[in-house]
């Protein structure tokens, strides 16, 4: 389990000035367009006027338009649009494979998820926060209010990377629970044996506007490998006796790159959010390039 | 495959030993180094796409191991020294046996020389034969023997620095028991040679004429006239040949004769109006294949008078003798009035000897008493001539079996030349140093002054004593001059080198001409001349109708050793370059 030791190291005050710092930028940015909270098509007791209509038995009076009753001597009701916020699902990859890397895509993915929520949170939005790797490791119910910030906090620093990846398994499930729609953040490196296609389909399905953070690290990508190995997989503890030969490693990068256009391209056929990045890249700066990206914040 | 440093047995354990530690540490590999990946899920797709589609894949271990035990295996059997017949040939021995005649010197219609093409053969032959094949050089001379080796390449250079010599040929001893022996000849002047010996031609016919003979004697009537004997021989075809006599005053006799095959020119030319030197004898012809037969020296004496001192109580014979010669000054003196004289060049003592020897030879007659002859230990009655010496200078000519003497004294020879002897006692006897001839009987106790030779014995010591020599008659190659530490000359003053042997002067004489060996006031001619019709007749080849054998030849020079190692660093090389990219285990 973590302890509080790496809570601090993971979300100390540097982390906090930044998320400060994201939230301010995020508001910037879109400044004139329109507000974080979100608005329905259904009518209700926002402060928005949003249309007349006649009124009848059982209406609430306090919305009669007297002045249109003055002039019209008939009895027209004032509606007003319904105020409503975002459910925004994060789902965290806590699979064994993000424990690699230095940081850890674990710690990275920990730290872009918070600062998202963070900036959610300042929005109002309903944030949840799911660890998954075969199935729902852990789910942090909604929240809202920049207060619950800690909570988040304390919930990704207790994730921990074990076991293998099934998204597809985890995303049914979750969804399955979970009615209504909304903005899923999908933070992965999608090492997935049973294919990312399918997991991402699930929530494709589910009709939730999806953005995909895809993680990797520098040593995934180019891998300082050489001689005879026992190369040995994170998630499942299979090993296979290796000899790395430069055209082993220019195959396998080649590879992975064609891994991530796979990603990459499923998010594009899908007009799904898609952000690449690798573990020294600063997630503050993926942060904002997320918010780039548009999807995150309407 | 033999080895030559272990038995087959002992090779076999080792190959086997070497493939078994290979294989065995081959498999006693290093262990793999862990590294944990987040995910193996795209190395595997590579691995089962690389594999899937490389046989390579499949084999590469297999092949590692085969290229580890193969160079293991290059290293440990060559230091058994394989061999193989079929490509490095057996260990055997070849003695190259260069014919180093002067034939060899012929000319061949390519431009070159039968010397010229058995270099060739000799070197042709050291690129036969196996790495391990040692070889052997020598010539026909004896100037060139080396010791049996493998290193080819400075065979080649001892081969280059060889020539032929002009001096007599000679088949060496050679072992053919344990060694192959190739003669490389042109089969002109040794004939027969053993039966082992495998000979190689280098025989091509050519056309030739040569001076076989030229001398210059005296002329038995009168010894102090000379005459040049030419003769010149044509071995080939149907020539015209141009004879030129040349002396060093500037006298010359030309002549032109038409030789057919094999037919012989032989001349005396007359050399009284030549003046005392050398004289040299040249042949010109259209088609001459060896050079060195076409010149010919010989030296002329000059003449002048010898100034003659006969000491003698009254001599008739003598004296009449004596005034009689041109060519010589006499003076006729009593043994009481003896003094010696510095402008005497010869003494002649009738039954007298003084205290002390003369500075100049002297002949003496009988056997007086004086402290620097040999004294008479007794009288022989009648002796009868046994032997004599026609070699000695003195004896040119000269006859002496007839000869009838009455008394002779009994001397003691021991240190003295014997010219002529009796059985009982030494009749002529000579003296190098100081330079005196003595008969040990008196003329007038002998029948000697009316022999016919008798003049001519005393010319020829008086010649002996004070005149110039005929030249020495010598074949080129080492010359011997009898006459110790002696300085060589040629005929334009250069110094020769020359060495001492046997009280003798030895010298190198690689050309015919004309040399002067001094020592003192001692000088001694050597006229060095080829004229040699063996040498002259070219074409005089016992490989006209031989067969001559062929050297095998081997695809390696070197011993399979140095090839297995080069193999295997070839080889490591290989598996440097291809363990380092992973190609191999």
């Amino acid at each position: 389990m973590p302890t509080t030791n790496e809570t601090i190291t993971l979300f100390d005050d540097e982390f906090l000035k930044k998320l400060e710092y994201l939230n301010i930028i995020s508001k910037r940015l879109f400044a004139g367009q329109l507000r974080a909270e979100r608005r329905t098509r259904r009518r209700g007791t926002g402060l928005e006027f949003a249309d007349y209509r006649a009124y009848v038995a059982g209406d609430d009076f306090r919305h009669l338009d007297w002045k249109a009753y003055l002039r019209l001597n008939r009895l027209i009701l004032k509606l007003f649009e319904e105020e409503e916020d975002l459910p925004i699902y994060f789902f965290v990859d806590a699979s064994q494979s993000m424990s690699y890397g230095q940081p850890s895509k674990l710690d990275y993915a920990r730290r872009v998820a918070a600062a998202l929520c963070y900036i959610g949170l300042a929005n109002l939005d309903r944030v949840n926060v799911i660890a998954f790797s075969d199935s729902v490791k852990a789910e942090l119910p909604p929240q809202r209010g920049k207060g619950r910030i800690f909570k988040i906090f304390r919930f990704l620093t207790d994730v921990t990377a074990t076991g293998e990846t099934d998204a597809r398994a985890s995303f049914k499930t979750y969804c399955t629970d979970t009615r209504r729609r909304g903005l899923a953040v999908v933070i992965s490196d999608f090492f997935d044996s049973h294919g990312f296609e399918s997991a991402l389909d699930i929530l494709r399905h589910f009709r939730h506007d999806i953005f995909v953070v895809h993680i990797a690290s520098h040593e995934e990508i180019d891998p300082s490998l050489r001689g005879e190995l026992l190369l040995v997989d994170a998630e499942n503890n299979t090993s296979r006796e290796i000899t790395i030969t430069p055209s082993l490693l220019t195959a396998y990068k080649a590879e992975f790159a064609k891994y991530c256009e796979a990603v990459e391209a499923y998010c594009g056929k899908y007009q799904l959010g898609y952000v690449r990045t690798t573990t020294d890249f600063p997630f503050e700066e993926l942060v904002l390039k997320v918010f780039r990206q548009g999807r995150f914040l309407k | 495959m033999t080895f030559l440093a272990l038995t087959p047995l002992q090779a076999a354990l080792l190959a086997a030993l070497t493939i078994g530690t290979v294989v065995a540490l081959y498999f006693l590999k290093l262990r793999h180094r862990r590294v944990v990946v987040s995910s193996s899920i795209l190395w595997k797709r590579v691995l089962d796409e690389r594999q899937s589609h490389s046989l390579w894949e499949k084999l590469r271990r297999i092949i590692s191991i085969m290229i580890a035990a193969t160079i293991a295996l290059l290293i440990a059997l060559s230091l058994a020294r394989p061999e193989v017949e079929s490509l490095t040939g057996k260990n055997e021995r070849i003695v190259i046996l260069l014919d180093s005649s002067p034939t060899m010197k012929t000319q061949t219609q390519d431009g070159t020389t039968r010397w010229q093409h058995a270099v060739e053969r000799a070197k042709s032959l050291l690129d036969s034969g196996g790495p391990t094949t040692e070889f052997r050089v020598i010539d026909t001379s004896g100037a060139t023997a080396s010791a049996f080796t493998t290193d080819r390449n400075e065979l080649r250079k001892l081969i280059d620095s060889m020539s032929p010599r002009t001096g007599d040929p000679q088949f060496p001893k050679v072992d053919g028991a344990d060694s192959q022996v190739y003669f490389i000849s042109d089969g002109v002047t040794l004939h027969s040679t053993p039966s082992f010996v495998k000979r190689l031609s280098v025989f091509e016919s050519a056309n030739n004429v040569g001076i076989t003979a030229f001398e210059i004697r005296s002329v038995p009537s009168a010894p102090l006239a000379y005459e040049a004997y030419l003769e010149v021989q044509n071995f080939g075809g149907p020539e015209e040949i141009g004879v030129v006599l040349s002396g060093t005053g500037g006298q010359r006799v030309n002549k032109t004769v038409r030789l057919g095959t094999e037919e012989i020119y032989k001349e005396s030319f007359d050399l009284s109006q030549f003046a005392g030197g050398g004289v040299r004898a040249t042949i010109q012809s259209k088609s001459d294949a060896l050079p060195l037969d076409d010149v010919a020296f010989a030296y002329l004496p000059v003449k002048r008078k010898t100034r003659t001192l006969l000491v003698t109580r009254g001599n008739h014979f003598l004296e009449t003798l004596l005034k009689l010669d041109n060519y010589v000054d006499l003076t006729v003196i009593d043994p009481a009035n003896y003094r010696e004289s510095p402008t005497i060049d010869a003494y002649i003592f009738d039954r007298f000897a003084p205290p002390a020897a003369p500075g100049r030879p002297a002949l003496i007659i009988g056997v007086p008493s004086a402290p620097w002859l040999k004294a008479a230990t007794g009288e022989v009655q009648k002796p009868e001539i046994a032997t004599w010496s026609d070699n000695h200078p003195v004896m040119q000519h000269v006859s002496v079996h007839d000869l009838s003497i009455e008394r002779a004294a009994r001397i003691d020879a021991t240190g003295l030349t014997v010219v002529a002897a009796s059985k009982q006692t030494p009749l002529i006897v000579a003296s190098e140093k100081p330079k005196w001839v003595m008969l040990t009987f008196a003329l007038d106790a002998s029948d000697f002054p009316f022999h016919v030779g008798f003049p001519v014995f005393i010319e020829n010591v008086l010649g002996w004593f004070s005149r110039e020599q005929l030249a020495l008659k010598r074949g080129p190659g080492i010359v011997d001059v009898p006459l110790a530490n002696a300085q060589i000359r040629t005929i334009d003053g250069t110094t020769v080198s020359s060495d001492q042997q046997l009280g003798n002067t030895v010298f190198e004489a690689s050309q015919p001409g004309l040399y002067s060996a001094t020592q003192g006031d001692e000088r001694v001619h050597v006229a060095v001349n080829l004229s040699n019709p063996t040498f002259s007749d070219v074409n005089r080849s016992v490989f006209k109708t031989d067969k001559t054998a062929a050297a095998q030849r081997y695809w390696l020079r070197r011993e399979l050793w140095f090839y297995m190692l080069i193999a295997a660093v070839a080889l490591m090389s290989i598996e440097w370059f291809t363990y380092h990219r992973r190609l191999t285990l």
